[in-house]
C-alpha cells in the first residue's frame, strides 16, 4: 500500500478549526495533511480532547474547517454530503421505530418514503449484522451491542463511500466489543467502504486498521501515521502476532512520552 | 417449611392489598369516629351520610353539573394544547421568539389564576368562554414546560444525522424531535388534565349556575354538608379517571414511551 497515490480519495490539506471564528482563538486541530485511499480502514487516536471529533466531522461536512481544505474525491467539501454514513458513540436508535424501521430510517427521513425494495435491502443489513431475526423487535428488547450492530448497518442504507464511526464501541463492555471489531470487519469485507474510525483503544485501532493517525494533544495535528502491515483477515489470532505489540507499543510511545520519538 | 411457604404467600397478598385495605380501613375508622362522637353532620358527615346524601340528588342534576365541568375542562384542555405543543416547537425552534415570550410566560403562570378570574368573568361575562380561558391559563404552561425539555433533550447525534441527510427541517421536527419529546409531553398533559379540574372549579366558584364546583358551593351555603361531600368526592373521582385516561392512552398508543420495569 502507498501512502501517496495518484488522488487519494479523502484529502486534507492544512486543514485546522477553531470552533470561536475570532482569530486570536485556540485551535482545535491544526496543519492536518492527510489522503486516505479508497477502501482503506484508518483509525484515529489520541489523548481525549485532541480534536478528533472535529475531523470526522469536517469529513462528513457538519462542520466546514476555518483553515485548509477537506476534498472527497477531488471535490472541495463545503456542506453535509449524503455519501458518507455516521455511526455514533451511542446507538442513538429511534425507540419507537422498530428495528428494520430504524435501518430505513435514514431513506424515511431524507426523502420522506421507502419503497419495497428498501426493505429488502434493509433485511439483507440485518442478515448482514446477523441480527435477521430481530426485524420486528424494538430496540430496548436488544443488547448493547446488537443496538450498535443496528446503528452500524443503518450508516451502510444509502450506501455511503464513506464511513465515519465516532467511538462506536466505547460504550459496550470488553467481550461484545471485541467480537463486534470482528463483524465490522466482515461487513466492510463484504460492502468496502473507506472508514475513518475514532478510537480510544490503541489496540483496537491496530488490530481493525490499515493505518493508524496519531494525534498531538489540543490543538490536535498528526504525530504519526503508522503503517499496520498485518495480514488480512484479522483475527483474535493476530493479537499474538510479534508485530502487533511492536505496532501498539509505537502508538504507545507517542502518547505517553511525546518527546522521545 | 410449608408453614414458611403459606407465610410468604400471605405476604404477597397482603403486599398486593394493602391499599385497598388501608383505604377500606381508613372509611371504617370515619364511620366509626362520627357515630362514636356522635359528630353533627355539618361538621363532619359520616361516609353513609355522604353515600345517602348522593343518592338523594337526581341522578340527572348530577350528570348536569358533571357535563358542566367535565366540557370546560376539557375544551380548556384541548384549547391548552393546541396552543402550547406549537409554541413550544416554535420557541425551541426560534431563539429570538423564546427570548421575547418566555418571560411573558413566566409572568403569566406566577401571577395567581384564581385572583385573575374574577376579573376574566367581568371582561369576558359569564359564560362557557370565560371559564374556558380560565381553565386554560392554569393548564397551558406546564405543557409548554414540558414540551419544550423533550424537545432539547433529543440528542445530538440524531439531529446531526438529518442534518448529516440534509432532510428538510421539517422532518427533523416530526420525526425526530416531536416523538422524542412525548414522554415529556405525557408527564405534562398528566399535570395539566388534574389542573384542567381545578380550573373549571375555580371559574365556577367565581360565577356559574351549573357544574359540581358551583354544586359545592352551592351546598356549602345551604349546610348541606353530607351533600358538599357527596360532590368533592365525585370531583375527585372524575378528576382520578382523567388521570387515568391520559395514563391509559400513552400506554395504549406510546407504550414504548414508559419508562421499562
Amino acid at each position: 500500500m502507498s501512502n501517496s497515490p495518484e488522488r487519494a480519495f479523502v484529502r486534507m490539506e492544512g486543514v485546522g478549526h477553531r470552533y470561536d471564528p475570532r482569530p486570536e482563538s485556540p485551535l482545535a486541530v491544526k496543519d492536518i495533511n492527510l489522503e486516505i485511499n479508497r477502501h482503506e480502514f484508518v483509525a484515529v487516536v489520541g489523548p481525549s480532547g485532541c480534536g478528533k471529533s472535529t475531523l470526522l466531522r469536517m469529513v462528513s461536512g457538519l462542520l466546514i474547517p476555518s483553515e485548509g481544505e477537506v476534498s472527497v474525491f477531488g471535490k472541495q467539501v463545503s456542506g453535509p454530503r449524503d455519501d458518507v454514513g455516521i455511526v455514533f458513540q451511542k446507538p442513538t436508535l429511534l425507540p419507537w421505530l422498530s428495528v428494520r424501521k430504524n435501518i430505513l430510517f435514514p431513506l424515511k427521513h431524507k426523502y420522506g418514503r421507502y419503497a419495497r425494495a428498501d426493505e429488502k435491502r434493509a433485511d439483507e443489513l440485518l442478515a448482514i449484522a446477523g441480527l435477521e431475526a430481530f426485524g420486528d423487535k424494538m430496540p430496548g428488547e436488544l443488547s448493547g451491542g446488537m443496538q450498535q450492530r443496528v446503528g452500524i448497518v443503518r450508516a451502510l442504507l444509502l450506501n455511503p463511500d464513506i464511513l465515519l464511526m465516532d467511538e462506536p464501541f466505547s460504550a459496550l463492555d470488553a467481550m461484545t466489543r471485541e467480537q463486534i471489531g470482528f463483524d465490522l470487519l466482515k461487513i466492510w469485507d463484504e460492502q468496502p467502504k473507506t472508514v475513518l474510525f475514532i478510537t480510544h483503544s490503541i489496540s483496537e485501532a491496530v488490530l481493525l486498521s490499515d493505518r493508524v493517525l496519531v494525534m498531538s494533544q489540543r490543538p490536535g495535528t498528526v504525530l504519526d501515521l503508522i503503517d499496520i502491515d498485518l495480514e488480512r483477515p484479522r483475527s483474535a489470532e493476530t493479537i499474538n502476532h510479534p508485530r502487533f505489540s511492536a505496532l501498539t507499543d509505537r502508538i504507545r510511545k507517542h502518547i505517553y512520552e511525546p518527546e522521545a520519538v | 417449611m410449608n408453614q414458611k411457604l403459606s407465610d410468604n404467600r400471605l405476604q404477597r397478598e397482603l403486599f398486593k392489598f394493602a391499599p385497598g385495605l388501608f383505604f377500606v380501613g381508613l372509611v371504617v375508622l370515619w364511620e366509626a369516629v362520627c357515630r362514636l362522637a356522635a359528630l353533627p353532620a355539618f361538621v363532619l358527615p359520616s361516609p353513609t351520610a355522604i353515600v345517602n346524601a348522593f343518592f338523594d340528588v337526581e341522578f340527572s342534576r348530577w350528570m348536569e353539573h358533571l357535563w358542566a365541568t367535565l366540557s370546560v375542562a376539557l375544551m380548556g384542555f384541548g384549547l391548552s394544547i393546541a396552543i402550547s405543543i406549537p409554541l413550544a416547537i416554535a420557541m425551541m425552534r426560534s431563539e429570538l421568539l423564546q427570548r421575547t415570550l418566555y418571560p411573558l410566560l413566566v409572568v403569566i403562570q406566577s401571577t395567581p389564576v384564581v385572583a385573575v378570574a374574577p376579573l376574566i368573568i367581568v371582561l369576558m361575562g359569564s359564560d362557557d368562554p370565560s371559564r374556558v380561558l380560565i381553565t386554560c391559563l392554569l393548564t397551558f404552561f406546564p405543557l409548554v414546560v414540558s414540551t419544550a425539555t423533550g424537545i432539547q433533550e433529543t440528542p445530538d447525534e440524531l439531529i446531526e444525522l438529518s442534518r448529516s441527510l440534509d432532510a428538510p427541517l421539517r422532518r427533523e421536527t416530526w420525526q425526530i424531535r416531536i416523538p422524542y419529546a412525548i414522554p415529556h409531553i405525557f408527564s405534562g398533559l398528566k399535570v395539566a388534565i388534574t389542573l384542567a379540574i381545578i380550573g373549571a372549579v375555580v371559574a365556577e366558584f367565581v360565577a356559574a349556575e351549573k357544574g359540581l364546583g358551583y354544586f359545592i358551593q352551592f351546598s356549602t351555603s345551604f349546610f348541606k354538608i353530607p351533600q358538599a361531600f357527596a360532590g368533592l368526592i365525585f370531583l375527585a373521582a372524575i378528576s382520578l379517571l382523567l388521570f387515568k385516561s391520559v395514563q391509559w392512552t400513552q400506554q395504549i398508543f406510546f407504550g414504548w414511551s414508559l419508562p421499562k420495569k
